[in-house]
């Protein structure tokens, strides 16, 4: 196992490597870099020494020239930013002036938590859902269920999202949610189940864009694994030993079902990180997803730059954790 | 009922034998559910490529009164305004339905000329339909006429006009002033207008044309891609194996749409770059399944046979190893087009996809004002029910084609 984890990060170095070389080039390539610093000054008026000084600032930045003002080659300017990456000095943000892990500090909790609370509802959903539809497989529970859930998957959730903000957040029909933001705006005087009631408050339209596409996908891998198990032989022995059919199927058939949860769980790690860009953009929620959106649109390149790599290296760590986990969870994998 | 003409001999075997994808293909199509669906979808394609026929403000066809010593005389202005990509389409759709005849002609023959005529006919009409396209792409002239021929043919200027159904162009405006702007469905406006005085209806047809052609376009660029990076590391191995593989973590490694908004909004919201942008970044399943299903035919008999036989690598590769392999694929890019159709309009909803007046399902979702204040539904419902439509269309056929091809349900067809 230790050669296989050994293994597996050494194979991440290249890919690491291309990726940065990837964003790198996608961003170096932009056309209209150079000009983009100095414009997004806070929105302040500057003269046009200034403006010069913050161009030449944001050039050295993004290490485009020297300290001596002269213009760096190509490959330099990558070795140049690889290393003050690989030193943990991620970039600064043009538009907010503030580093990139600031940023990322104050909107990873936000979207941390309501992706967290969506994919708990998900599986709340999602492991019934599954173990119902695996027992009545072909039957009318099980073709509605899954007719259900794949209609689901398939709503837009630009459309739902805005329809449900305009209909139900909004004073022209029912205005019984929030419209937009977690919070009210008098926090500081609430007690905490208060505030933790117009947190849940402002938060349920949201939960529920993020929640219900998450059905079908999850449901149907659970059915499958559990149509799979029931026909192992293990099941046959465990009937044949005069187990009642419901031990047989919660104690030795779900178990290991929910082995495939640790795979499923693992890949959308990295997504329960980046956030959703378009649940967030609807409900003005200052998350992950929000801040690529934005920083995108300002061409805000090293925010774009270090939230990507960030994003990349984590999902391939969390591709790792996932396998290892699975080894512990299940030790008759391997992977040598 | 029996055909009287069939002698006995000539009747079909109770069990016909059936090439694989004969089979596959009468078990996908058995639910009424797919076949529905796949008329729509039909449809939406039919759409996509004739909808300057059906939504446009200009006639067919009308009589121009005489003016400054010309003599009156009869003209086609739609035809005349359409512009190079309309043409493009329209030649694509008759190189599409001829060599649909020229299946359906040769389907009697037995089946070796049959797989000969096809494969001419299917590269003449391609060639064809290449020269005939570049040609126009060249010689032809976009026209900007703003003349507005409602106005004239209310007027009695213009005579004999004939309209086409939804006669609306997609980016023609009403004029300011009038309150005509987001209006309630009319006799004038069967579904209304948008904000800019722009006939809802219209749009949505011709948003048809931008979906339909981002999920396809995209998803073959993807297909291609995936296909042949998936067949390289699967056959080959080794170094070949390492390097792609890499290459797939490092695109899937990013999440998606943040890729996509890193591309689109240094590349540009072009249509074209658009399709591009969700191709090369939407790839990286197809090669995995190829991959697992290359590894897996690459030591067979028959593959080994054809390389013992000599043949060229392409050929092995892609003669015998991918139809065999193929099929998760196909699953995967039924999934895969939907989520492009997806991709569209969220990006155009976001205001990062094709731009102004260009008609987008999803931008005419933002259009439909901003939800929290003004919240105009009966805009929003259009595009949202087509977009859903669409996706779960792709989605439900995907479906039951995993069903069809799964080998533990074969027994029960």
């Amino acid at each position: 196992m230790t050669t296989y984890i050994i293994r597996r990060l050494l194979l991440m170095i290249p890919t690491l490597l291309g990726m940065t070389f990837m964003l790198f080039a996608v961003v170096r390539f932009a056309p209209g870099l150079t000009t983009a610093g100095g414009q997004y000054s806070a929105g302040v008026m500057q003269s046009r020494q200034a403006q010069k000084q913050e161009q030449e600032i944001m050039e050295r930045r993004l290490h485009l020239v020297d300290k001596n003002g002269r213009p760096i080659s190509l490959p330099m300017q990558y070795i140049l930013w690889l290393k003050s990456t690989c030193e943990g000095h991620l970039g600064t943000s043009i538009v907010y002036q503030e580093p990139v892990l600031t940023l990322i500090e104050q909107r990873l909790p936000v979207t941390l938590t309501i992706n967290a609370i969506a994919m708990a509802v998900i599986y709340l959903v999602s492991i019934p859902g599954g173990l119902l539809t695996a027992l009545y497989q072909g039957r009318l529970l099980d073709r509605g269920y899954g007719f259900m859930s794949l209609a689901l998957y398939s709503l837009p959730v630009i459309w739902v999202g805005s329809t449900l903000l305009g209909f139900l957040a909004n004073p022209q029909y029912f205005n019984w949610f929030p419209s937009a933001g977690l919070h009210a705006t008098n926090t500081e005087n609430m007690t905490y189940f208060r505030y933790l009631g117009d947190y849940f408050y402002h938060i349920v339209l949201p939960i529920v864009c993020l929640v219900y596409s998450g059905f079908a996908f999850l449901s149907k891998q659970i059915r499958g694994s559990i149509l799979e198990n029931l026909q192992q032989d293990y099941v046959r022995t465990a009937r044949a030993k005069g187990l009642p059919k419901s031990t047989v199927l919660l104690r030795h058939v779900f178990r290991n079902s929910l082995l495939n949860l640790i795979t499923l769980t693992g890949m959308s790690l990295p997504g329960l990180l980046s956030g959703s860009v378009i649940v967030e953009q609807i409900f003005s929620i200052n998350g992950m997803g929000r801040l690529a959106y934005s920083s995108t649109l300002a061409s805000d390149l090293p925010v774009i730059q270090d939230l990507a790599l960030i994003m990349g290296v984590l999902t391939l760590l969390s591709y790792l954790a996932v396998d290892i986990c699975y080894h512990i969870a299940d030790p008759r994998v391997t992977y040598d | 009922m029996t055909d009287l003409t069939l002698s006995p001999m000539d009747q079909p075997l109770p069990a016909a034998p059936r090439s694989y994808w004969g089979w596959v293909g009468v078990r996908l199509f058995r639910p009424l559910l797919v076949r529905l669906c796949t008329a729509y979808l039909v449809l939406l394609v039919l759409l996509a490529l004739f909808v300057p026929l059906l939504a446009n403000g200009r006639p067919y066809t009308c009589i121009i009164p005489a003016v400054a010593g010309r003599a009156a005389q009869r003209e086609y202005p739609l035809f005349r305004d359409l512009n190079s990509e309309d043409w493009i389409l329209l030649v694509v759709a008759a190189g599409l339905a001829a060599q649909g005849i020229s299946i359906l002609a040769a389907h009697r023959l037995p089946r070796r000329q049959r797989m000969v005529r096809q494969r001419m006919s299917l590269m003449l009409l391609t060639a064809v339909v290449l020269v005939i396209s570049s040609l126009i792409a060249v010689l032809h002239h976009n026209r900007l006429d703003a003349t507005n021929y409602h106005r004239l043919a209310r007027h009695g200027i213009i005579t004999q006009a004939i309209f086409p159904p939804v006669p609306w162009g997609y980016a023609e405006m009403e004029p300011l002033g009038k309150n005509l702007i987001n209006q309630l469905p009319s006799r004038r406006h069967w579904l209304g207008t948008d904000g800019d005085g722009r006939d809802e209806l219209s749009r949505l047809l011709w948003g048809a044309r931008i979906a339909m052609g981002v999920g396809f376009v995209s998803q073959i660029i993807a297909l291609a891609l995936g296909i042949i990076v998936g067949a390289l590391t699967g056959y080959f191995g080794g170094v070949f194996d390492i390097i792609g593989m890499r290459l797939v973590e490092i695109v899937e490694a990013v999440p998606l749409l943040y890729l996509i908004l890193i591309f689109v909004a240094i590349y540009g919201r072009h249509i074209l770059d658009i399709m591009v942008i969700i191709g090369v970044t939407g790839w990286t399943g197809y090669a995995r399944l190829l991959r697992a299903e290359f590894l897996r035919i690459r030591n067979l008999d028959y593959v080994l046979a054809a390389r013992g036989a000599g043949m060229p690598l392409w050929r092995v590769l892609f003669k015998h190893m991918l139809p065999n392999g193929v099929t998760p694929v196909l699953v995967s890019a039924g999934f895969g087009l939907a989520g492009a159709v997806t991709i569209e309009a969220s990006l155009s909803y976001l205001g990062v996809g094709v731009q102004p007046p260009t008609a987008s399902w999803g931008a005419m979702l933002n259009a439909a004002g901003n939800p929290a204040t003004v919240f105009r539904w009966w805009q929003a419902l259009g595009p949202g029910l087509l977009i859903f439509l669409t996706v779960l269309a792709f989605n439900l056929i995907a479906e039951s084609l995993r069903d069809a091809i799964d080998p533990t349900t074969m027994g029960r067809s």
